[in-house]
């Protein structure tokens, strides 16, 4: 069992999402920021599809009843038990031992995965909660108290230590890279410089559904859209003129134009800008922005040999 | 008919710009045939498909080749796909209280009596083009067109669930609480969504929807 005993803001149960139910209207859920859930997993020597905790709202603090590997990873995040250990980084957890992830005011989305993973059985193909719906095994958020089984699997403990690189994150900021868009056509030559040459501010009412930008007003040419699909980095644009980045909770369909779509790679880049941050947007070319997921493939890659 | 990448990851092919029961079929049958190959799941709209795949294992070049053969080969309302969404629709009826804290205004914006505008709303059956907005949630139409319902110039902040509303030539039911500015003519009892069944929807694409009036 994992028991939680301080349980942050909005702490949920996600794997890497549950993308088999689209066509009834659910959301894909599972982490906002892809990269920084699969370094967890990997650095807790799990598999790409096992369930581990995202958390909102620091601190947190837990403790594992058996010797555990746990990772922290996130946002300017650092884990503590009676001293700092760093995130990103496997980490031997003592029997009964409690740690606690914490941040800064720029945190947004930690995760914390644990050797052998959460062992919650899935619904409609996945451990994902969406809350909204209530969809997932555990459809609510976690509170003080609650206590999750752990699948077998303690995790050697030779592989504390093993750490991995949190790209582009603690740099100098760099503009989110972006394929243009499939309604590009629709924004003129002012709204397409703005958005691309402008910097926009997040606003506090990001959340998991999308992060919303203010900014230059980038409104499409012709407002009215039928509503189609939409997929996760998608930049939508309301009539208001500002944009709207989706992430892992965005509804399935939408009817607004979309001005670029956001790379996978820089996806958890956009989730984890806290409000009040400035982003910029760079165009790149469909094949840049495999070779940037490929990268992130290749370095994950890395840590599953490593600890294997 | 467009085929643009959208992402990396997905491609958005677009055939139409209105709202019409074959081009919802159409974009039905490109989602089916599209997930039969195995690449990635499909999301079909009114008429428009979001096909998605997995870059390393379909390169983009190679999934838009694939999305072309097989428009290509799912032609507009061609005789096999239309008896086959024939053969797949069922009727799902809904028993509906029609005493919407909107009813009155439609009703008088319609030129109808509020028994008039019952008796028009319950008397076909509606295609569902799709499901998307909240899970559930079944775009279907279309309405007659007496019915005159344009979209709240200011959604509320709280529909609730099981609302039964109208609006822009299209009728649906809110699964869930939430914003919403379709204007509310009734109530239902339906579970629309429940994450226990698989499918979790009450209704799919392709349903034929029939509003029952009840006390």
């Amino acid at each position: 069992m994992i028991r939680i005993h301080v349980a942050g803001l909005a702490a949920t149960v996600q794997d890497a999402g549950r993308p088999g139910h689209l066509r009834s209207g659910v959301p894909e859920a599972g982490p906002a920021d892809p990269f920084a859930f699969a370094a967890a997993l990997a650095l807790a020597g799990l598999p790409a599809d096992a369930a581990a905790i995202e958390i909102v709202g620091l601190p947190f603090t837990f403790s594992c009843d058996d010797r555990r590997i746990v990772a922290v990873t996130g946002r300017e995040v650092t884990l503590r038990g009676h001293a700092a250990l760093p995130a990103w980084t496997a980490v031997l957890a003592r029997p009964g031992q409690e740690l606690t992830v914490r941040g800064t005011s720029r945190s947004r989305f930690a995760y914390l995965a644990v050797s052998g993973g959460i062992d919650l059985p899935p619904v409609l193909g996945s451990r994902a909660t969406h809350l909204a719906s209530a969809t997932g095994p555990l459809p609510r958020a976690l509170v003080a108290g609650d206590a999750l089984p752990l699948a077998g699997g303690q995790g050697d403990p030779a592989t504390g230590g093993t750490t991995i690189a949190a790209p582009g994150r603690d740099g100098p900021p760099r503009a989110i890279r972006t394929i243009e868009g499939p309604h590009a056509a629709r924004f003129g030559g002012a709204a397409t410089r703005a958005f691309f040459g402008e910097a926009f501010r997040v606003a506090a009412a990001s959340d998991r559904m999308g992060v919303r930008l203010d900014g230059p007003d980038v409104a499409a040419d012709e407002g009215e859209l039928l509503t189609c699909g939409v997929v996760a980095g998608a930049v939508q644009v309301p009539r208001g003129g500002a944009p709207i980045v989706l992430l892992a909770d965005h509804q399935t369909t939408g009817g607004y134009p979309v001005i670029a779509t956001v790379i996978a790679a820089d996806l958890g880049r956009v989730a984890q800008a806290a409000p009040g941050e400035e982003l910029r947007f760079a165009r790149v070319t469909c094949d840049e922005a495999v070779a940037a997921l490929a990268e992130e493939r290749r370095s994950l890659g890395a840590v599953r040999c490593a600890v294997r | 008919m467009t085929i643009v990448p959208f992402g990396e990851r997905a491609l958005l092919v677009e055939f139409g710009d209105r709202i019409d029961d074959s081009l919802a079929a159409r974009a039905c049958a490109i989602a089916d045939a599209w997930e039969a190959l195995g690449h990635g799941p499909a999301v079909p709209a009114y008429a428009s498909v979001v096909l998605r795949f997995d870059p390393f294992a379909l390169d983009p070049a190679e999934a838009e080749r694939l999305a072309r053969a097989l428009l290509a080969g799912a032609g507009p309302a061609s005789a096999a796909g239309s008896a086959g969404a024939a053969a797949r629709s069922r009727t799902i009826e809904i028993p509906t209280v029609y005493d919407g804290p909107d009813l009155a205004a439609v009703a008088e914006a319609s030129s109808l009596t509020v028994a008039g505008l019952v008796a028009l709303h319950a008397s076909r059956p509606y295609t569902a083009y799709f499901l998307g907005f909240l899970p559930g949630f079944a775009y279907c139409g279309p309405l007659d067109p007496r019915i005159v319902a344009p979209r709240l110039a200011r959604p509320r902040a709280r529909v609730p669930a099981g609302s039964v509303a109208v609006a822009a030539g299209q009728t649906a039911v809110y699964p869930f609480d939430s914003p919403g500015g379709w204007r509310l003519i009734g109530r239902t009892r339906a579970r629309l969504y429940d994450p226990a069944a698989d499918p979790p929807a009450l209704l799919r694409a392709g349903d034929l929807v029939r509003f029952v009036p009840v006390r």
